[in-house]
């Protein structure tokens, strides 16, 4: 087998495109689907057992289904029962929050768990009201203590978007095989799309550990 | 003394308290605090000495009995399972400090201290970081200012977190076990601190394991066990000669002494 990777060099501009497309997709649905995760996690700390009930039911559906069928689901169902039309991207975006809130959802619940009781008791000791040992003890702890989950999750995201090219969306992966069926050159589109894909999230990966590593020195006590 | 009659600081009625039915930890306490006393609770670990300082601060509901404090009532329950009142204004004036260290492990040594002063308050944040700069130097930590709780020691720690519950003017501070999480030669310079209250005739009960210590600050012994107070008295009496065989043996077993 003979490997020429010279033929991609055309290429170029339309893997450009492709790659701005799916971190166009992965900023939107990071920033839609934390704000989701993060209200949905408080959801399922909640009272209400009915609030409760329902975070949990979105949350275990959103993670025990396989992401592609949610995206045929809602590119191809949730049009009919709107009777609107999605723009592609619409529906991309929509899919995506909803599977990046149940799994961020997730990290911040551990992560408000993590705030131990002493905390709470320190903050009764000192008089502090509700509100103000909610937003200025639990969740800037509970923040800290996810920011390293998160931005797996986001490393996750960004992978997972390549799903959305079976649909049709014109992102990195679906560019790339179009480039492996125009040129019948497989090996080589695919190897460079997955280079592609490695270079962005290796580096966030190794930002992760960092992260984690001073986190935790900061808060450990 | 000038004061024919002085009102009790704290008074506690038939405290009762118990964790599910199977568990009752404190079992009718009666316990009148005078202002300017410093009360060294003593007890077999399990005896409910922690419950009583945590129910003293309202973290903790009570099935019968009620607290007053300065003369107002302030912790009074509506019965066995019903809910515990709790007077927050009247709480404010008491401190804690635990055996944990429960600093704010996200905001650094001032930010801790002034808090609660900005938020309960509503104090001034430069005035409250001017008193806490103040209160940290008399402590010795006038250069920890700035530092995370997780790069101070143990002993530092306790420290800050009595200086935090100082921020709040306390008219009584309640101390549990607050030297028995540190390494042996960081104890002296917690209970230095703790002493230098004393000397400035702060009101406060502490639980402690440590005899020297109890000696020397104590103006009153209370040996608590089985959820009643067994033996009340001066800490001559209580640590030097107790009158209670209960009292006795365990002042023997835990501070390794024969009278
Ligand atoms: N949250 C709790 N739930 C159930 N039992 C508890 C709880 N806290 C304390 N206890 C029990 O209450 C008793 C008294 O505990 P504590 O007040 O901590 O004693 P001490 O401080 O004197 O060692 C112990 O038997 C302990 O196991
Ligand atoms: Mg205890």
């Amino acid at each position: 087998m003979d490997l020429n990777f010279s033929v991609l060099l055309r290429f170029q501009d339309a893997l450009l495109l492709g790659l701005w497309m799916t971190i166009k997709l992965t900023l939107i649905c990071m920033v839609l689907g934390c704000t989701l995760g993060f209200l949905v996690g408080l959801a399922r700390t909640s009272r209400n057992v009915f609030v409760r009930g329902l975070s949990s039911v979105y949350v275990e559906f959103f993670r025990g289904t396989p992401v592609l069928i949610q995206l045929f689901w809602i590119f191809f169902c949730l049009p009919l029962l709107l009777g609107v039309e999605l723009s592609n991207l619409t529906s991309g975006v929509i899919a995506l929050t909803l599977y990046m809130g149940a799994i961020t959802s997730e990290t911040f619940r551990a992560s408000l768990k993590s705030v131990g009781p002493e905390q709470l008791d320190a903050c009764v000791a000192l008089g502090l009201p509700k509100r103000v040992q909610v937003t200025s003890v639990v969740l800037p702890q509970a923040v800290l203590r996810a920011i390293p989950t998160l931005l797996s999750n986001c490393v996750s995201l960004f992978k997972e978007s390549a799903l959305v090219s079976a649909v049709g969306m014109a992102d990195l992966m679906f560019v790339g095989q179009n480039i492996s069926n125009n040129t019948a050159r497989p090996v080589e589109a695919l190897t460079i799309v997955a280079l592609i894909y490695f270079a962005i999230a290796f580096p966030l990966t190794r930002a992760v550990s960092i992260i984690e590593a001073r986190i935790l020195k900061k808060l450990a006590i | 003394m000038t004061m024919p009659f002085s009102p009790p600081l704290v008074r506690m009625q038939n405290l009762h308290k118990s964790y599910g039915p199977e568990i009752q930890v404190l079992k009718g306490l009666d316990i009148e605090m005078k202002p300017g006393e410093r009360v060294v609770v003593i007890g077999p670990s399990g005896g409910g000495k922690s419950t009583l300082l945590r129910v003293m601060m309202g973290l903790e509901k009570i099935d019968s009995g009620s607290i007053t404090f300065g003369g107002k009532p302030y912790i009074s329950s509506e019965g066995v399972g019903r809910k515990t009142v709790i007077d927050t204004e009247v709480r404010r004036s008491i401190g804690m400090v635990f055996q944990h260290y429960t600093l704010f492990p996200h905001l650094n040594v001032v930010q801790n201290l002034i808090l609660a002063p900005c938020k309960v308050r509503g104090e001034r944040k430069a005035e409250a970081t001017e008193r806490a700069i103040a209160l940290l130097s008399r402590f010795g930590l006038g250069a920890k200012a700035k530092a995370f709780p997780a790069q101070l020691s143990g002993g530092q720690k306790q420290r800050v977190a009595i200086a935090r519950a100082l921020m709040l003017d306390p008219k009584l501070m309640l101390f549990d076990e607050v030297t028995s999480a540190l390494d042996p030669e960081l104890v002296a310079e917690v209970e230095q601190v703790i002493l230098q209250l004393a000397n400035q005739n702060m009101p406060m009960m502490i639980v402690t394991h440590d005899m020297w210590f109890a000696r020397n600050i104590a103006s009153r012994v209370i040996f608590c066990a089985g959820g009643v107070v067994v033996e009340d008295g001066p800490p001559e009496q209580v640590l030097g000669s107790p009158k209670e065989e209960r009292t006795k043996d365990f002042i023997e077993r835990v501070f390794h002494i024969r009278q």
